[in-house]
């Protein structure tokens, strides 16, 4: 027998206890049943947290909308919205590329691309200022009353492409600072009133920005791809640029940002994503 | 102070005690079972994510205008298995089996976040059972492993062949809790498991953890990581839910009341 201490990392002998034939017996009898109850409870219970139309793929007919099935999906949405609002720094930056590593980026209108017809009589409204007033800027205004910032950065789309670009445009933070925005802004609204839906008609599109990250650095109301001038394809005249969030916030010719104290619709999060949509 | 002594003795008199092996802590019993819902919510819910951006892509097919892998072999099961001729939409026709459903990306980012956040509590779960039950050891990589798990892995393919031929075919014995093979494979699923979750976050949020995704070999290669430890769980479960139930009851029972009545066979140094 091997009188040595067992070192730290050896297997120890399983603790052995010897019990009555009837305990084992009941004991198994008593997990069994908890453990067919635990299953059956798991089946319903996680069954139920499927979608809607995966149960009727499933041939489940009739409605499975038990009361509180949406709480703890919410809720895990919440508390990674939560988390996302808590990585999120001024100071940290996305990676930057170089010019030789630039993808190509698709157009990736959610719908129909809009007739380039708006592009002429395009103007940016702000609404929600400090002064109260409501102020419209053209394209030439915004290009030469600021200065013009380069970034080649990746978009991430939250259908899991990528791609790398190259943009150029002002900082929002810059617009910010020559148009203030009333003192209790915590949201910017953006807004394109281009957007069509998959079968042409209008369809505006709107998301929520939170201040904190309009003001990131990295966050541009770009003018220019890929070293031309913004595209139908890719929003022209001046679209959103904001690479610590989802490609579907970075909002496509925008006709109007809005700044309000209260966390305005989004979109996307009408239609079952997160509002946040921090990366 | 003895009525159960009584009754022990007298009504049943030849009954003796049995020597039970507390095998797994309630914890990792716990955490064991729960995994299952929770792999199969996040399996099916990242299938559906994956259908919405496939990793592997090829340049449209001039005739079909396909460019994804997995509708190919779609279309291949369809033209191929008996009975599915017909089918409305080859080339969804593994998307509409392994996944959610078509068209639910929201859905499904909800259902992964949730189940994902789960498996992570779950992790931690099993963890402090393993350290509370003193369970770790028992999976920790041994010297010999390799020349024992080649055994055992000539075992268990010859088993069938020795059963038809009638011929005597006796196991390796190990006086470990687990066989070579076992503990390669418990010891590799919870580190499959750790990638998954390190290799969901440089994917969910690559801006800020871009150095996690970089560990990765970038955004584009952490999500063919994640894609594969898909993979590891599905073909860990084949062969782990045939050999419990090819070893026996007392096997199954372990993982759910704890104990195992083969304790001589449990023991570990040899008395």
């Amino acid at each position: 027998m091997n009188k040595k201490a067992p070192g730290f990392f050896r297997e120890r002998p399983l603790p052995r206890v010897e019990v009555d034939a009837q305990v084992l017996r009941r004991r198994t009898r008593r997990d069994v049943v908890l453990f067919g109850a635990g299953a059956v409870a798991a089946l319903a219970g996680g069954g139920s947290l499927l979608p809607q139309d995966t149960l009727t793929r499933l041939g489940l007919r009739g409605k499975m909308n038990p009361p509180g099935k949406e709480w703890p999906l919410n809720r895990a949405i919440r508390i990674d919205d939560d988390l996302a609002e808590m990585l999120y720094s001024p100071r940290r930056t996305v990676p930057t590329y170089t010019k030789s590593q630039i993808t190509p980026l698709k157009n990736n209108y959610n719908g129909a691309t809009p007739d380039p017809g708006y592009i002429p009589g395009w103007h940016l409204t702000l609404d929600g200022l400090a002064s109260g007033v409501s102020v419209t800027l053209d394209i030439r205004n915004l290009m030469t009353s600021f200065s013009i910032h380069e970034q080649i950065t990746r978009l991430v789309c939250v259908e899991g492409w990528s791609a790398i670009a190259w943009w150029a445009g002002l900082r929002f933070d810059d617009l910010l600072r020559a148009y203030p925005p009333a003192s209790q802004t915590k949201w910017v609204r953006v807004e394109s009133s281009v957007n069509l839906d998959a079968s042409g008609n209008p369809d505006p599109y709107y998301v929520s920005i939170d201040l904190a990250t309009a003001r990131h650095p990295q966050t541009l109301l770009a003018t220019h791809f890929n070293g031309q001038a913004l595209t139908v394809e890719h929003g022209a005249p001046l679209r959103l640029l904001v690479p610590v969030k989802l490609g579907l916030k970075n909002v496509k010719a925008i006709t109007q940002l809005t700044y309000v104290a209260e966390e305005p619709p989004d979109y996307w999060a009408e239609r079952g994503y997160s509002a946040y949509d921090g990366i | 102070m003895s009525a159960t002594e009584v009754i022990s003795t007298s009504a049943v008199p030849e009954q003796s005690g049995v020597l039970v092996a507390r095998r797994h802590h309630l914890l990792v019993r716990w955490s064991h079972w729960l995994n299952i819902p929770i792999l199969l919510g996040l399996i099916l819910s990242g299938i559906s994510i994956y259908w919405a951006s496939p990793i592997y892509q090829h340049k449209p097919d001039p005739l079909t205008g396909n460019f994804d892998v997995a509708a190919d072999m779609g279309i291949w099961i369809c033209a191929h298995v008996p009975g599915l001729h017909r089918y409305s939409s080859p080339p969804d026709w593994v998307y509409n089996h392994l996944s959610l459903g078509p068209g639910l990306l929201a859905a499904a980012l909800r259902l992964h976040w949730l189940c994902a956040y789960a498996f992570m509590l779950n992790g931690a779960v099993y963890v402090a059972g393993l350290i509370a039950g003193g369970g770790w050891r028992g999976l920790l990589p041994r010297c010999t492993d390799l020349r024992d798990a080649f055994r055992m892995f000539r075992y268990y393919i010859g088993f069938p062949f020795a059963k038809l031929a009638r011929r005597q075919w006796p196991r390796p014995s190990f006086n470990t809790k687990y066989n070579a093979l076992q503990r390669a494979a418990y010891f590799s699923i919870p580190i499959a498991g750790f990638l998954s979750v390190v290799t969901g976050w440089a994917i969910h949020k690559p801006m800020q953890f871009h150095l996690l995704a970089a560990l990765f070999g970038g955004f584009d290669t952490a999500r063919v990581w994640h894609f594969w430890l898909m993979w590891v769980f599905l073909l860990f479960v084949i062969p782990h839910v045939i050999l419990v139930f090819a070893d026996g009851w007392d096997t199954l029972r372990g993982m759910i009341v704890g104990w195992s009545a083969r304790a001589e066979r449990s023991e570990v140094h040899g008395s």
